[in-house]
């Protein structure tokens, strides 16, 4: 079927309208802040670059910069790595449509938790006298409990939960549409498990990977309430400093802080593409 | 075609096996033994279990029922990477992020072999099936014929007893499947391998193979050497499978001889004697339409008299259509440059030597089919 040129505008108009009042015109009044000045509490709207160049002059910035990139390259690593053994379990052990379903289904439950209400779940799971704590020192494998709170350990390990289902899925498809007479064929040439995984499983199901990573990082980077709740202030990260630049009305410092996350993003959005076609096609 | 095949005694033993996938039984007590050095078909419509026997083979799926000895040796249950075959499927199944050379090369990388000996042997084996210099290749830049040869190399190289081949030459077109047909030959001759080809293309398992299994509905029917299972097909489904037939079914009236006499409609035709038919039998009369003579069939002790209801020429062939009262025959005469023509209407002797003809029951499973060498 082919769509004429006005239909399909008429079609699209609806969407295009959404991105453009939501986040074409925001972008743009943001982009326009970040080339005011803020004195005194106030924003001075004179044109300057003075706020860039606060910014890249204050080591702080680069602090920022790396704990996002560390928290993001963390998680996005611990994610694949718990997400791929679980795509490829539902891949080959499952074979029951029925029960495929219903396991996409308790996959995707964290996601039906508002953040904030899943976040405090993670409070009480990980405090000093917390379940994990508990369960960890009844089996003696510490003595001490674990300060899991109020720290990187805390951020990465909510965030690595809430992410998985969005590592699992793209990864599960990409195996869906592996051609399992290759496996066979690698069997048939004298092949063991191990190798066939690391020679045809693996890298024929990267495309799935990449893309993984390349949701899971950008979801990092961005990620705002988790490191808030559960950094306790120690987990400094680029979306926490425009949080706390705008609520003090510093828009232009908050604007330029936001517009390096978007840049990270983009660059890693690009790099990771870049990656993905480099990659054999299933 | 090479008939004589270097035997090496009993190379592959299937025992009869039995395989289900839930309520399907695909393959149904089948045996036969195959020969070393052998190139023996798997001949059958499509879903009649062909492939499972060959994945049984294979160690891709374990049966049910019965075994597999390779080399005198029972498989049980070895997976594939520890037996002594190598597939080449029917899909191919190339690596695609592979180049042709470590296609081929995968094998003997997982026998871990030094760098050089695997350079040497998969030159060899790229050379073996005429495709050297495109070693570098992507597999997605070759031809489906390229590919194919690709498939061979990559199973040849790890130089296995037995070969097992799933419909090797169904992608190709007829003119390249002709050329390939001639090559796997050529190619069995020569490493003396034993293969074990499926295909639903009774020309191609003719034209092939030493020996053939005609296997539907999952029972193998009959084993034999081409023209063996052509002569004397044992029931009526390998007889129409193979080739054309006339099957003419009849009342047994008597025997003379090496001869047999069955009444069919108003007209007695007669044919070899089989050893289990009895007088007052209803069995079935099984002719090929090229044995059938037409005009100067007078004086053969079987002739009778048709019509010609319908001709066809085929260049090489003309092929009539004969009604002898309610029977109705075909008969394909070589065409010669001046030979009489008969019309449409004219009435003809026609008759074919009794040795020529043979007896199948007429139910369409034959009697303790299973099979056997
Ligand atoms: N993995 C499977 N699961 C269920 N049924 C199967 C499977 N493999 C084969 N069959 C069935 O077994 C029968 C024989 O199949 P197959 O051996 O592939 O036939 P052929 O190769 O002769 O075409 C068919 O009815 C097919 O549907
Ligand atoms: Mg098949």
């Amino acid at each position: 079927m082919r769509i004429q040129g006005t239909l399909l505008w008429g079609l699209l108009a609806p969407a295009l309208g959404l991105m453009a009042l939501f986040y074409v015109v925001p972008l743009g009044v943001y982009f326009l802040n970040s080339f005011h000045l803020f004195r005194d509490g106030r924003i001075i709207p004179v044109w300057t670059l003075a706020t860039y160049v606060e910014f890249f002059t204050d080591p702080f910035s680069y602090r920022i910069i790396g704990r996002s990139l560390q928290l993001a390259v963390i998680v996005t690593s611990l994610t694949i790595l718990v997400a791929y053994p679980v795509a490829y379990a539902l891949h080959t052990r499952v074979a029951r449509p029925g029960v495929r379903a219903a396991l996409a289904l308790l996959l995707f439950s964290p996601l039906m938790v508002s953040v904030v209400v899943r976040t405090y779940g993670w409070l009480i799971l990980l405090a000093n006298q917390g379940l994990v704590n508990t369960l960890l020192r009844a089996a003696r494998v510490i003595e001490t409990p674990l300060t899991l709170l109020f720290n990187m350990p805390g951020v990465v390990i909510s965030l690595t939960h809430i992410f998985l289902p969005f590592a699992i899925f793209p990864m599960y498809s990409v195996m869906g549409k592996l051609d399992l007479t290759l496996k066979e064929a690698a069997r048939d040439l004298g092949a063991g498990w191990w190798d066939t995984f690391t020679h045809i499983t693996l890298p024929l199901t990267m495309p799935g990977v990449v893309a993984a990573a390349l949701i899971c990082f950008t979801l990092s980077l961005s990620a705002f309430v988790t490191p808030q709740l559960l950094g306790g202030g120690r987990v400094q990260v680029l979306p926490l400093a425009v949080y706390n630049s705008t609520v003090e009305i510093n828009w232009p410092a908050g604007a330029v802080a936001g517009l390096v996350l978007l840049v990270l993003s983009i660059l890693a959005v690009r790099a990771l593409n870049a990656v993905i076609r480099r990659l054999p096609g299933v | 075609m090479a008939p004589d095949a270097p035997s090496r005694g009993a190379e592959v033993e299937v025992r009869a096996i039995t395989k289900r996938f839930g309520a399907v039984v695909a393959v149904r007590s089948v045996s036969f033994v195959i020969r070393g050095g052998e190139f023996f078909s798997l001949l059958g419509p499509s879903g009649c279990g062909k492939t499972t026997t060959l994945r049984v083979i294979g160690g891709f799926e374990h049966a049910d029922e019965g075994e597999v000895a390779i080399g005198g040796t029972p498989m049980g249950r070895t997976p594939p990477n520890r037996r002594p075959t190598n597939m080449v499927f029917q899909r191919l199944a190339l690596f695609p992020h592979y180049t042709v050379f470590e296609n081929v090369a995968f094998g003997l990388r997982m026998k871990r072999l030094p760098e050089e000996e695997i350079r040497q042997r998969v030159g060899e084996a790229l050379e073996l099936v005429q495709m050297p210099g495109l070693a570098g290749r992507k597999i997605s830049e070759l031809s489906g014929g390229q590919q194919q040869r690709v498939a061979l190399a990559r199973a040849l190289v790890n130089r296995p007893r037995v070969l097992l081949l799933d419909e090797p030459l169904s992608s190709l077109d007829l003119k390249l499947r002709l050329q390939m047909q001639e090559e796997l030959k050529r190619l069995q001759r020569e490493l003396g391998t034993t293969f074990v080809s499926v295909t639903h293309d009774p020309g191609e398992a003719l034209a092939m193979s030493d020996r053939v299994g005609v296997m539907d509905s999952g029972i193998l029917h009959q084993v034999g050497a081409p023209m063996e299972i052509y002569e004397r097909p044992r029931n009526r489904f390998v007889a129409n499978f193979i080739g054309d037939a006339n099957l003419i079914d009849g009342v047994v009236q008597g025997t003379d001889g090496d001869t047999v006499a069955v009444r069919a409609g108003g007209v007695v035709v007669r044919a070899r004697r089989a050893g289990w038919e009895q007088i007052g039998q209803t069995l079935t009369v099984c002719v090929r339409p090229e044995r059938i003579q037409i005009g100067a069939a007078a004086d053969l002790p079987n002739a009778f008299r048709g019509r010609v209801e319908d001709w066809a020429f085929s260049g090489s062939m003309v092929k009539y259509r004969l009604a002898a009262g309610p029977v109705r025959l075909h008969a394909a005469v070589p065409y010669l440059n001046g030979a009489p023509l008969f019309q449409v209407g004219e009435e003809v002797a026609a008759g074919w030597d009794p040795m020529q003809a043979v007896l199948v029951p007429t139910e369409a499973a034959a009697p303790g089919a299973g099979g056997g060498p």
